[in-house]
């Protein structure tokens, strides 16, 4: 496609404007019509929470994924994009979180794919060719890698790098990043700071997607602050200001978010974990959950929260430190012990891990405990089943057509209640939840914070993990702020607001890139 | 979604009390068809009742290795030792029998024991050092047919007494022949353990999805080891009925077990991805495949047209039901949706 590159890479200019995008999975809306602009010889950076709809825009403007509406203008001219490789064509490249170079290949291989350098009558592939432009691609970034490396030995920072040369490589002038910082290393991420920088000189459109505050204040010449889904704020260089914008992605009228007032926590323990580690996850973990207890676990996606939480279910083998379960340790053992002692956890995947989706609502919820089933002859009582089903759709209020209707057939929030309902139904002292409405819409969501809410109140201590705020200022007695698999800050009772919460690990992630 | 929202059971109509679904009652049609078609067309494929039972003992071997096997594959997994597990199992009784001088009773059981033993093996090298099920049982395949052909040597015995011979030619009372009590009663009980038991939950929940079984706190490695050892143990008496049938043993002897077995499941419905499938499909498979197979031959047609039919009738099979049940290209799911919509309004 030399024609193209030609064509694109000739264009001096590169404005990129999205105008009044929107975008919803099902029933659940996830941009709600806004719109950026970004400019050649700038870098333009996305903020915002978890959820807010950054990477879907992104994905919008790099043509993975086809917008409901609002239209794309490059330069003036209307686009319509229908798969990356027409975002290529004119110019648009999407730098993926973590790159999926081919493994097997080389590096410089990986560059050409799709487009292999040719020679010859019967078009033999030009390796030489191909090697000498990967080189000088790479070259022109600054980068030292071998162009005849195997891919799969590249760390990510690197895998990055690379796929910005094949941008270059395509002609591409506007290079969006998908959140390029956060499995990086400082030292990387001061590398490719400079490699963006060396673009920007160079006249490229730069957008890229961070919420570690100090380094989007060090690098950034517009900022775009998302909040569910729209455009909250918008402000040039050197108009920056730190508590404007942090206060701006957690939202104004989050201040207001009710919370209730009354609680059901006691002083009993009833799980203890002292100095818990599992390298490289998480290390010297340690907290106390009480009887009737809400506890919730902030951070970033990637803290260490699940990891913790499936160290303590035995899913995971615990490096160090001890976890005990009213006054017995439970370090180490066996899930299915684990259970039995009543700890339970439902996972944040429920189609992977929470849950069997071809099975039936019935014998997912026997699931959580088989023996639970009364037996004859060793065989299950299937009217037990029903009954024992049925008792977790009312109690949960599922809507359903009948307990042997399979859990694919239900809604999400339909889905997370049977999944409740299996591990509630055991009447356990300490139930983790990870992200306990994940993919469930905004009115079942109010019904399962009741739920657990119910559930604390008749004596267990749930322990919520969470990437919305929103929900543990809504839910929590207490809060635990994880970073990088340490606590970083604890919050309780009035001190907990959804300023503070943002702070105790926003704040600490952009000391993080600083230091 | 109507329904009740307090008073939810399951919707077990007519059809669920019938442990039948589409698959199983499309199979069973086709399985009377084609016998009353043969009954018509051959002469000599109902030479009488008793006579035409005894014609499953050809086949009903087989039907003893696909219950275990079932098992087995509906936990993900799948045993390529089945046939030389039988083997095995069937010299190691004979060698006992002749060179211990046991009760042939005895060396049966011992042999049935060596085959539950076989499958342990596979189980732990697959749950313990972490091998692909693919791999782990076709190299053990292979080690457990060296042993058979070692042990056997030049001469494997032969000859066993008549009343141990009964069991793969014999029938109680001339009519009822005593393979088709076997297997009828392990049919019963394969079934059982399958769709109403715990372990058969756990077995399905493992082929549906192993990792939601493993934070479920079901053990899963326990439960897969255990789906191998049934398997060796019903391909173990399945070479067991064989040396009774032929009063000889050889080491390939289970040798045409395998490929057939496998044909078997899968026609039954039994997904080969795991989690899906019933004995009662696999039970009228067997039948199916079985009444085939004997019809052609008693036709007159070579064991090679008949065993170039069965191929593709698998193949058939496999297609229709991938077609239906929304696997694989869009015209499934044109064709799915076609079929279903009418089906859900009523």
């Amino acid at each position: 496609m030399p024609g193209t590159v030609a064509q694109a890479g000739s264009a001096s200019s590169g404005t990129y404007r999205a105008s009044d995008i929107v975008k919803s999975y099902g029933s659940v809306p996830v941009l709600k019509g806004l719109s950026v602009s970004l400019h050649p010889g700038r870098i333009h950076t996305t903020m915002g929470e978890n959820g807010a709809g950054k990477s879907t825009l992104f994905k919008v403007m790099a043509g993975l994924v086809q917008p409901n509406g609002g239209t794309l203008h490059l330069d003036d001219a209307p686009l319509l994009l229908s798969s990356p490789h027409e975002a290529h064509l004119h110019g648009i490249y999407l730098v993926p979180q973590e790159p999926a170079l081919m493994p097997e290949l080389t590096v410089a291989e990986t560059m050409f794919v799709g487009q292999l350098p040719t020679t010859g009558r019967w078009r033999r592939i030009d390796w030489s060719a191909m090697r000498a432009r990967a080189q000088e691609a790479l070259h022109a970034l600054g980068l030292d890698i071998d162009v005849d490396a195997q891919s799969r030995r590249l760390s990510i920072a690197q895998q990055q790098q690379v796929e910005c040369a094949k941008a270059l490589l395509r002609g591409c002038r506007v290079i969006l990043f998908d959140e390029p910082t956060s499995p990086l290393t400082t030292h990387e991420v001061d590398r490719l700071f400079s490699t963006m920088r060396r673009l920007r000189g160079e006249g490229y459109t730069l957008a890229f997607i961070s919420h570690r505050m100090d380094e989007v204040l060090d690098i950034s010449d517009d900022i775009s602050v998302l909040r569910d889904g729209a455009l909250v704020d918008s402000v040039e260089r050197p108009e920056f200001d730190r508590t404007r914008l942090l206060s701006q992605m957690v939202g104004r009228e989050m201040r207001t978010i009710p919370r209730r007032s009354w609680s059901s926590a006691t002083t009993e323990a009833v799980l203890t974990v002292d100095g818990l580690a599992h390298a490289p996850s998480f290390a010297e973990v340690g907290f106390t959950l009480h009887r009737g207890e809400i506890l919730g676990l902030a951070g970033l996606v990637g803290a260490g929260r699940t990891e913790i939480a499936e160290t303590i279910f035995g899913l995971r083998r615990c490096d160090a430190g001890s976890v005990v379960l009213d006054g017995a340790p439970i370090t180490g053992l066996p899930t299915h012990e684990i259970i039995r002692k009543g700890l339970v956890y439902a996972p944040e995947d429920r189609a992977r891990h929470g849950a069997v989706l071809p099975m039936t609502i019935a014998q997912n919820v026997s699931a959580g405990l088989i023996e639970r089933v009364r037996r004859r002859w060793g065989l299950m009582d299937r009217d037990d089943e029903d009954r024992i089903g049925a008792e977790a759709v009312s109690q949960y209020r599922v809507r359903c057509a009948g307990t042997d209707q399979t859990l694919r057939e239900l809604s999400g929030g339909n889905q997370q209640k049977v999944v409740f309902g299996k591990w509630m139904g055991l009447s356990p002292a300490v139930a983790i939840l990870d992200e306990p409405t994940r993919g469930v819409d905004v009115g079942a969501k109010d019904e399962i914070y009741e739920l657990i809410e119910a559930r604390a109140r008749a004596g267990t201590a749930i322990l919520v993990i969470s990437s919305e705020m929103e929900e543990l200022v809504r839910l929590c007695d207490r809060i635990l702020s994880i970073y990088e698999g340490r606590i970083v800050a604890e919050l309780h009772g009035d001190g907990i607001t959804p300023e503070r919460l943002g702070r105790s690990y926003l704040s600490h992630a952009g000391l993080g890139a600083a230091a | 979604m109507s329904g009740g929202r307090n008073d939810v059971t399951a919707r077990r109509g007519a059809s669920r009390r019938l442990p039948l679904g589409n698959w199983e009652r499309a199979l069973l049609v086709l399985l009377v068809l084609l016998t009353l078609g043969l009954v018509a067309a051959v002469p000599g494929f109902y030479p009488g009742f008793g006579d035409f039972l005894a014609l499953s003992e050809n086949f009903l071997p087989f039907g003893l290795v696909a219950l275990g096997l079932t098992t087995v594959i509906l936990t993900g997994g799948i045993d390529l030792s089945v046939g030389t597990t039988a083997s095995l199992a069937a010299i190691v009784m004979a060698e006992l029998w002749t060179g211990l001088h046991l009760s042939i009773w005895i060396a049966a059981l011992l042999g049935v024991a060596s085959g539950a033993l076989l499958g342990l093996v596979n189980g732990l090298i697959i749950t313990r050092l972490r091998t692909e099920p693919l791999i782990a049982t076709l190299a053990t395949s292979f080690i457990y047919g060296s042993i058979a052909t070692a042990l056997a040597g030049d001469n494997p015995p032969s000859g066993f007494p008549d009343s141990f011979n009964r069991l793969g030619t014999g029938a109680i009372g001339g009519i009822l022949p005593y393979q088709i009590v076997l297997f009828g009663v392990l049919a019963a009980f394969f079934s059982a353990l399958i769709s109403r038991s715990a372990f058969g939950r756990k077995v399905v929940m493992i082929g549906y999805n192993t990792e939601a079984a493993r934070y479920a706190g079901i053990r899963v490695d326990r439960i897969v080891t255990l789906s191998y050892v049934i398997s060796g143990t019903t391909a173990a008496l399945a070479g067991i009925v064989l040396a009774a049938y032929y009063s000889a043993v050889r080491p390939d002897m289970g040798s045409i077990l395998l490929l057939s077995t496998i044909t078997t499941v899968v026609l039954g419905g039994v997904s080969i991805f795991g989690g899906d499938g019933s004995i009662a499909g696999v039970v009228i498979a067997v039948l199916l495949l079985g009444m085939l197979r004997q019809g052609m031959l008693i036709a007159g047609f070579s064991d090679m047209v008949t065993t170039m039919v069965t191929g593709a009738i698998l193949l058939g099979a496999i297609a229709l039901k991938n077609l239906f049940a929304g696997r694989g290209t869009g015209l499934a799911t044109l064709l799915r949706r076609l079929r279903i919509r009418p089906a859900a309004t009523t």
